[in-house]
């Protein structure tokens, strides 16, 4: 690497942990005007209250939002030069095709633009081999102008097309990742495998190359984009880029926060899903218009505590059947079980966890009749009863419908 | 290989085999090796029909066997595992027949203690048949005669008592429509006819329940790959989003906008009342309700209500995708209280709306044509659009009386039907199936591979054997050209193998859409320790299970002539949209894929392929 790319990588991953947080805004590009890129310049100007360490843009939106990377403390500035079809499925209009991708900027104009680093795609799994090769011919173009220009290049390498399929995708991703790095990309954004293992096997292929992990699609909980932020981390990854999951968010900069605690600082996800406060007493709340009667809580609750999948051991259950409507009912830690044990064999911590002693226990059943919700039992001999999973209860953590939320 | 039980480790580990009118019984274990090459669900159903029953039988004899099939994720907490399956010889298509539920019988059945339940012969009178732990009573079920699903499931589970899921069948299973379907908690194992098999078994219900509990091999990894999986679906925008939101009608319009939407009997893809039926409308105007199979996160299942007019509906599932084109844009209909109506009926009766659909919009064509008569179809005026007409129609094949006596056998004979009284082969060139099997709501003319899928799928005209929709019309994973032959092949069998892992692995479909079978075989892995390792590894056991569904096609008299599609696909040009002018290209595509496969140029898969599978 040249002095020029290396100075301007190392403006782009913080210097203390050589990791980075970088907002993806070049969407219109691909996408049309989705929510969030409408008005890019207010979002943006939200988006850097967070503290982003860069942010991507097409050419035309760098040259008209400038003023935004302006002054020392600005977030630097990653140039797109090239342009796909690929990621229009039918959420946006006029469904992808076959992919196709073209260079809309050179690493110069980029340099021009002001720009830290230049992104460009690099796609495997074309129908039309003839299609990769001149892609890596693109890419293979881009990175020795680039390292001309002293200009830091960061290849996005996908697989993406009709030869990749459900077995082969998560070995492809690895593969493509290395051709990457082999045709010179200074650092890499890939997709999320799903899981730590394989993306283990991923960091390994990019042979020390600091790899960007990518957001995709809005994720439905602030919890599960923390956690794949960790868990990626965790194996090797150096940061994120992070697009729909910041820009579209009603408060970029709350989110980026997030993201920095756990890319920066390290801290652990549940200490900052719980606002840094996990001390806290927690309580269930319900809403059940949102059931749609799925008994995931149920059957999480049973296998959770007694690890095996036992209607009849779950701390909680879901009344009503189709057509609904449908109601979790849970604990609601009025503590009259608490009260009606006359050999204190259950007690409450001071967060409120309802714990179950089994050596004081006779199993005379007066907890159970005295649970006005009838959510006590017995049960093989033991007593089932909420305990809040420890203050993160595992039926709040799988319910994809927020029907089951956790209040402090 | 290790010997250790397979009870425990995801699966029951039993296999019951009941015969009637007696009710002898059988109950074997599921060997390992037999686990880890065929997995379960459709799998299993596979293994064991193959096994168990002669070439030749009249699908609706007493010979036929009728295969309830669960799978190792059944009745965990593995996202939208809560699935199980029905295997059958079908007696719409002659062919082999696996149809998918959502309800939760299969819970009940593998606490009751079988993985899967295998029924040969025929009860003497109507029954209800009660599996619980173990122990099995054929019981008479008089009371139940003519229920409908709703009323049969209800009844059942109220003189049962708590905690029975339940299996169960329509009026028209009763009368042995082959266009009936198997229903639980009203979802639908629908196509192919599986409920038409059951009534003419005699079983109106089967409810089971039990005290086995369903555990697994490596807990700790099974809860953090079931975490995983469940994870995927809440960050990919179709499962997130588009599914809960308009149900699988989400893709309705696009599926218009790409020319595919077949219309008025597959005449043309583009209906211009489309955005009157989108999931977005029925969101906006009947759609009362989420409801979510069990354990699924993504809630798809839409509750619909229509509370005034000629077509009050109290509540129907759905309708999905499928029912609101077949209902609506196929019929030139676009008015969804008559859609709700009509798909009512066919829950309640218990019957294919995709069939039906196909059905009555034969007839409109047909009554268009000149072809047929007031006097031909009950004094009713059939013509393209008219919603009365649809909904009288469907009306009549529920139930079985007027002209719906003889629709409800399925298209194929109705139109032999018509064409031996009338002569004029017109009455066959509109019928639009495969080997029997109405075809489904996307124009092959508009999407090659689709076509590819139809010809070859093991149940006959079917869509989700060869999904390539996804790619060709909706834009997923980069694209695929849909109005080109090459490599369609490959596309066809990546999607046949790898839908049959999911229907042997009991997740749904639509998970699939935010997972890669990496997810499936980790969750498999860690509930039954079988070791497969790699979805590569697991692949195969999909490419086994379409290699097996084909020998049973084959030795029922099924050639490759029979992989084909009805000609208007073939030779009448798509008349408007995007693909304009376009026929489907089937001989190149069907050519490439009998090569890709290993099979003959006759379609015959050939030894090395049989040796490699282990199927020889």
């Amino acid at each position: 690497m040249g002095l020029g790319q290396e100075m301007r990588l190392n403006r782009i991953f913080d210097q203390r942990d050589g990791r980075a947080v970088i907002v993806a805004a070049d969407h219109g590009m691909m996408l049309g005007p989705i929510s969030g890129v409408q008005e890019l310049g207010k979002t943006l100007e939200k988006v850097i209250e967070g503290k982003p360490d860069a942010i991507l843009l097409s050419p035309g939106q760098a040259e008209d939002l400038y003023h935004l990377f302006m002054g020392r403390k600005a977030p630097s500035l990653l140039v797109r030069i090239d342009w796909t079809n690929t990621f229009r499925d039918r959420t946006y209009t006029l469904p992808v095709r076959e992919t196709f991708f073209s260079s809309i900027a050179t690493p110069r104009d980029a340099l021009k633009l002001g720009a830290h680093a230049a992104v460009a795609y690099l796609f495997i799994g074309h129908e039309d081999e003839g299609q990769e090769a001149r892609h890596l011919a693109l890419v293979s173009k881009y990175a020795s102008e680039c390292a001309r220009a002293g200009l830091p290049l960061i290849v996005e390498p996908m697989p993406f097309g009709p030869r990749v399929n459900k077995s082969n995708y998560t070995e492809l991703v690895a593969t493509s990742v290395r051709v990457a790095v082999e045709a010179g990309a200074n650092a890499l954004k890939v997709p999320y495998t799903g899981d730590p293992e394989s993306f283990r096997d991923v960091v390994r292929a990019s042979a020390g190359i600091p790899i960007l992990v990518l957001g995709g699609y809005r994720a439905l909980s602030r919890r599960d984009l923390l956690d794949v932020i960790a868990e990626t981390l965790g194996v090797g990854a150096s940061g994120v880029v992070f697009g729909r999951n910041v820009v579209q968010a009603s408060d970029p900069a709350s989110v980026l926060r997030d993201i920095r605690a756990i890319v920066h600082d390290g801290r652990p996800v549940r200490d900052v899903v719980a606002g840094g406060d996990l001390a806290k007493p927690t309580r269930l709340r319900v809403h059940p218009e949102r059931c749609s009667g799925c008994q995931v809580c149920t059957a999480v609750c049973s296998f959770s505590h007694e690890g095996v999948h036992d209607w009849n051991a779950s701390r909680l259950r879901v009344e009503g059947k189709w057509p609904g409507p449908f109601k979790p009912v849970t604990c609601t830690q009025c503590e009259r079980c608490v009260a009606a044990c006359e050999r204190k064999a259950l007690s409450r911590s001071s967060l409120g966890h309802v714990g179950w002693e089994a050596e004081r226990c006779n199993l005379c059943g007066k907890c159970v009749d005295a649970c006005p919700l009838r959510v006590v039992a017995i049960h093989d001999s033991k007593v089932k009863i909420c305990d809040l999973c420890q203050g993160v209860p595992e039926c709040v953590e799988w319910c994809s419908r927020n029907a089951l939320v956790a209040m402090a | 290989m290790n010997m250790m039980k397979l009870n425990g480790r995801g699966y029951a580990g039993k296999v019951l085999y009941l015969n009637l009118p007696g009710g002898e019984r059988r109950c074997e274990d599921l060997r390992e090796e037999e686990a880890k090459l065929f997995l379960g669900g459709k799998g299993l159903g596979a293994h064991i029909l193959c096994q168990n029953l002669k070439p030749g039988v009249d699908p609706l004899s007493p010979q036929n066997i009728l295969i309830f099939a669960t799978s190792p994720l059944t009745g965990t907490i593995a996202p939208t595992a809560n699935r199980f399956c029905v295997v059958t010889k079908s007696p719409l298509t002659g062919t082999f027949l696996d149809s998918h539920c959502g309800g939760s019988f299969g819970v009940g059945l593998k606490e009751a203690g079988f993985d899967a339940l295998v029924i040969n012969g025929a009860a003497e009178e109507l029954s209800i048949l009660v599996l619980e732990d173990g122990e099995v009573e054929l019981r008479g079920a008089h009371g139940l005669k003519g229920m409908t699903t709703l009323e049969t499931e209800r009844e059942a589970k109220r003189v049962l008592g708590d905690g029975f899921q339940v299996a169960c069948i329509g009026p028209a299973g009763e009368r042995g429509a082959p266009i009936a379907g198997v229903f639980s908690e009203m979802r639908a194992a629908g196509r192919g006819g599986a409920g038409a098999v059951m009534g003419s078994k005699g079983l109106k219900a089967i409810a089971a329940r039990g005290s086995e509990r369903v555990g697994v091999y490596d807990g700790e990894a099974f809860t953090r790959a079931s975490w995983i999986a469940h994870r995927m679906i809440r960050m990919h925008e179709v499962t997130a989003r588009h599914l809960p939101q308009y149900g699988s009608a989400n893709i309705l319009e696009t599926i218009n906008e790409t020319g595919a939407l077949p219309t008025r009997n597959f005449q043309t893809g583009t209906f211009e009342y489309a955005s009157e039926i989108s999931g977005a409308e029925w969101r906006r105007e009947l759609w009362a309700r989420d409801t979510a199979c069990g354990r699924c996160p993504i809630a798809c299942s839409k509750v619909a209500a229509v509370k005034e007019g000629p077509y009050r509906v109290e509540f129907t599932d759905g309708p999905d995708y499928e029912s609101i084109w077949s209902l609506g844009a196929l019929c030139g209909v676009s008015a969804k209280d008559a859609i709700a109506k009509a798909n009512e009926l066919c829950d309640l009766y218990g019957i294919d709306t995709i069939s039906v659909g196909n059905i009555v919009a034969y007839i409109m064509e047909c009554y268009e044509k000149g072809l047929l008569k007031e006097g031909d179809v009950d004094g009713l005026e059939p013509t393209f659009g008219s919603r009365g007409a649809m909904v009288a129609l469907v009306d009549k094949i529920s139930k079985g009386t007027g002209v719906g006596e003889f629709l409800q056998n399925g298209v194929k004979r109705a139109s032999e039907k018509f064409f031996a009284e009338k002569g004029d082969g017109a009455f066959l060139k509109l019928a639009l199936h495969v080997k029997g099997l109405e075809l489904p709501g996307y124009d092959p003319r508009a999407a090659q591979g689709m076509g590819l899928g139809y010809a070859t799928s093991d149940r006959g005209g079917c869509h989700l054997r060869g999904y390539t929709a996804g790619q060709e019309l909706l834009g997923y994973s980069g694209g695929a050209n849909p109005l080109r032959t090459e490599g369609k092949a490959k596309l066809v069998i990546d999607r046949q193998n790898e839908k049959a892992v999911v229907d042997s692995s009991g997740i749904c479909f639509y998970a699939f859409f935010a997972q890669t079978l990496k997810e499936v075989r980790m969750l498999v892995d860690a509930a039954t320790g079988l070791g497969y390792g790699s979805s590569r590894n697991l692949e195969k056991v999909g490419e086994r299970v379409c290699n097996l569904t084909r020998l049973f096609n084959l030795r029922e008299g099924f050639t490759s002539k029979d992989d084909t599609l009805p000609e208007r696909l073939l030779r009448e040009p798509m008349r408007t949209g995007p693909a304009k002018g376009i026929v489907v290209n089937l001989e190149p595509m069907l050519k490439e894929y009998y090569q890709l496969r290993g099979w003959d140029e006759g379609g015959v898969p050939t030894r090395a392929k049989l040796n490699e599978l282990g199927l020889a």
